[in-house]
């Protein structure tokens, strides 16, 4: 299958959007599961893009950026990688297995808009020493093109060659690196799990991992089911921890009278 | 002494509005959110200083280093303004210290809960859903989303109406809904193991007449045996000096291509 011009325009303007969007109300377009679905939506295979979004979003679950560091950016990879697989005619594997490296080649481009946006920054300093209330705003407002750029050319640079990439892969491509591609959809999202592990709780909380698993690998109960049963243990570590503090607060009071006497 | 009330709530709203939408448009790694926020307070800037001077100054306090959690800077938003309605120009260096002393605390607390809330409930469940093939899961986050931009809203009012003392006084409810958060959160990740995480072994041996799959074998030892010890397996090099999401991801797929290849998996 051949890309039409429409869909390179769609992506691209989806990928202008959903980075200003991260960054400021977070509807969720930039997250890979979003724009996995948005991808298969528009080039007609909407559980492949589902497929895909899914395990880049399961895989980057927990990494989140702090403090302005900079993360692969696998919302354009799953724009690209499900785009790709379909005008290639090949299944999620592809799609993953392109996504992966290009989400972290862009991670280049973040660090490159937000260096691009110091020189914003400059300019603003300068305004604001002679008052120019309306320079600054304007100036200020340029940076969502140095975002949104940062995001929609990389894709429309892939999409528009996207039929000379596509054929080249699947000519090269080897059955094994296919194969070994498949499994690493798979495996994938243990990486996302893993990185929330290390910064829930988890040491402290372990019996409640534990029953959660038993859940659904023993017992079989869907996901809502058990979002049920941890949402009542919630409640139950919430009420606790309110008691412990009442306490605390009462003893703490006590205190404070002694040493008013 | 308050001198009049000079911020009304439409102001406030024009506020919020830049910050919602247009807040972190210049984000750099000079001043960050810096010329942001500043951005986002000129609306109560005009209000409030129509001398050139005292004008010049307000926007150089502002237009200074800053970079907080999205949300939770609506508290702050909120407090510098009341605090500069109240004394104007003679606030600055008392805006600047309620300015960088809340915005540690507050992105700490703000990315632990909002991070947990949106990573272990709202996108792994929607990711589980996706994977079998059910696009709703996707929507639950336009829910949360829209929580989020109330809570603004009211996090912008609160901080106006009651200054900082507001976060003393919210900080330990927000620390407990953290910690609830996790439990949830951790049983959900505990479900997501054996359910999102596909290992098959193809392998069959046969002697004679018997045939043997393996993965039926290990399935009868333990469910979910490999993803189990695939998650201590990164759980563990993630801990590890030099170890990024990054590298744990190549190597991830690294031994998925020996495994696949070799037909081991499949």
């Amino acid at each position: 299958m051949q890309i039409a011009l429409w869909q390179v325009l769609a992506l691209s303007l989806y990928a202008f959007l959903a980075i200003n969007d991260i960054i400021h109300m977070d509807l969720g377009l930039n997250r890979p599961l979003f724009a996995g679905f948005f991808a298969g939506l528009v080039m007609g295979d909407i559980g492949l893009g589902l497929a895909i979004g899914a395990t880049l979003q399961l895989m980057v679950l927990g990494v989140a950026t702090f403090g302005g560091s900079s993360m692969p950016d696998f919302m354009s990879a799953a724009l690209i990688g499900t785009a790709l697989s379909v005008i290639a005619n090949e299944g999620m594997e592809f799609g993953i297995g392109l996504a992966v490296p290009v989400g972290m080649l862009l991670i280049q481009l973040d660090v490159f808009a937000r260096f691009i946006n110091t020189f914003i920054q400059h300019r603003a300093d300068a305004y604001t020493e002679k008052c120019e209330l309306k320079k600054i705003e304007r100036i200020h407002l340029l940076g969502l093109f140095t975002w949104g750029l940062s995001r929609a050319l990389p894709v429309a640079i892939c999409l528009i060659f996207g039929n000379e990439i596509t054929q080249t892969l699947t000519n090269i491509m080897p059955a094994w690196l296919m194969s070994g591609l498949k499994v690493a959809g798979g495996l994938l999202p243990a990486v996302g799990i893993a990185i929330l592990l290390k910064y829930l709780p988890t040491k402290k909380y372990i019996p409640y991992m534990l029953f959660g698993f038993l859940l659904a690998a023993y017992l079989k109960i869907p996901m809502l089911g058990i979002a049920i049963a941890g949402v009542a243990f919630a409640i139950l570590v919430f009420g606790r921890s309110g008691k412990q503090a009442a306490v605390v607060g009462s003893l703490a009071n006590e205190g404070g009278m002694d040493e008013d006497e | 002494m308050k001198m009049s009330d000079k911020i009304t709530s439409k102001d406030l709203r024009k506020v919020r509005y830049r910050w919602l939408l247009f807040g972190e448009a210049s984000w750099n790694y000079e001043k960050m959110q810096g010329l942001g926020y500043c951005y986002s307070m000129i609306p109560v800037l005009k209000k409030l200083y129509t001398n050139k001077e005292d004008m010049k100054i307000a926007l150089k306090t502002h237009n200074q280093f800053f970079n907080c959690h999205q949300e939770f800077t609506e508290i702050i938003l909120g407090a510098d303004i009341a605090m500069e309605e109240k004394n104007g120009i003679e606030s600055m260096e008392a805006v600047s210290a309620v300015k960088t002393g809340l915005m540690g605390p507050l992105a700490g607390i703000g990315d632990t809960l909002f991070g947990v809330i949106a990573n272990t409930i709202i996108f792994s469940i929607g990711s589980y859903m996706a994977l079998q093939g059910n696009p709703l899961g996707i929507w639950i986050n336009l829910i949360w989303a829209a929580f989020r931009i109330v809570l603004r809203g009211w996090f912008l009012k609160t901080g106006y109406r009651e200054g900082t003392k507001i976060v003393t006084s919210m900080g330990a409810t927000l620390n407990r809904i953290t910690e609830a958060a996790s439990v949830l959160g951790l049983t959900v990740v505990g479900a997501l193991i054996p359910s999102v995480i596909r290992a098959n072994i193809p392998l069959v041996f046969e002697a004679g007449e018997v045939t043997m799959e393996l993965q039926s074998v290990i399935d009868q030892m333990m469910p979910a045996l490999i993803p189990v010890l695939l998650v201590v397996l990164v759980y563990w090099l993630l801990g590890r000096k030099g170890m990024s999401s990054s590298k744990a991801i190549l190597i991830v797929i690294a031994i998925s291509l020996v495994l696949g290849g070799f037909g081991i998996l499949g």
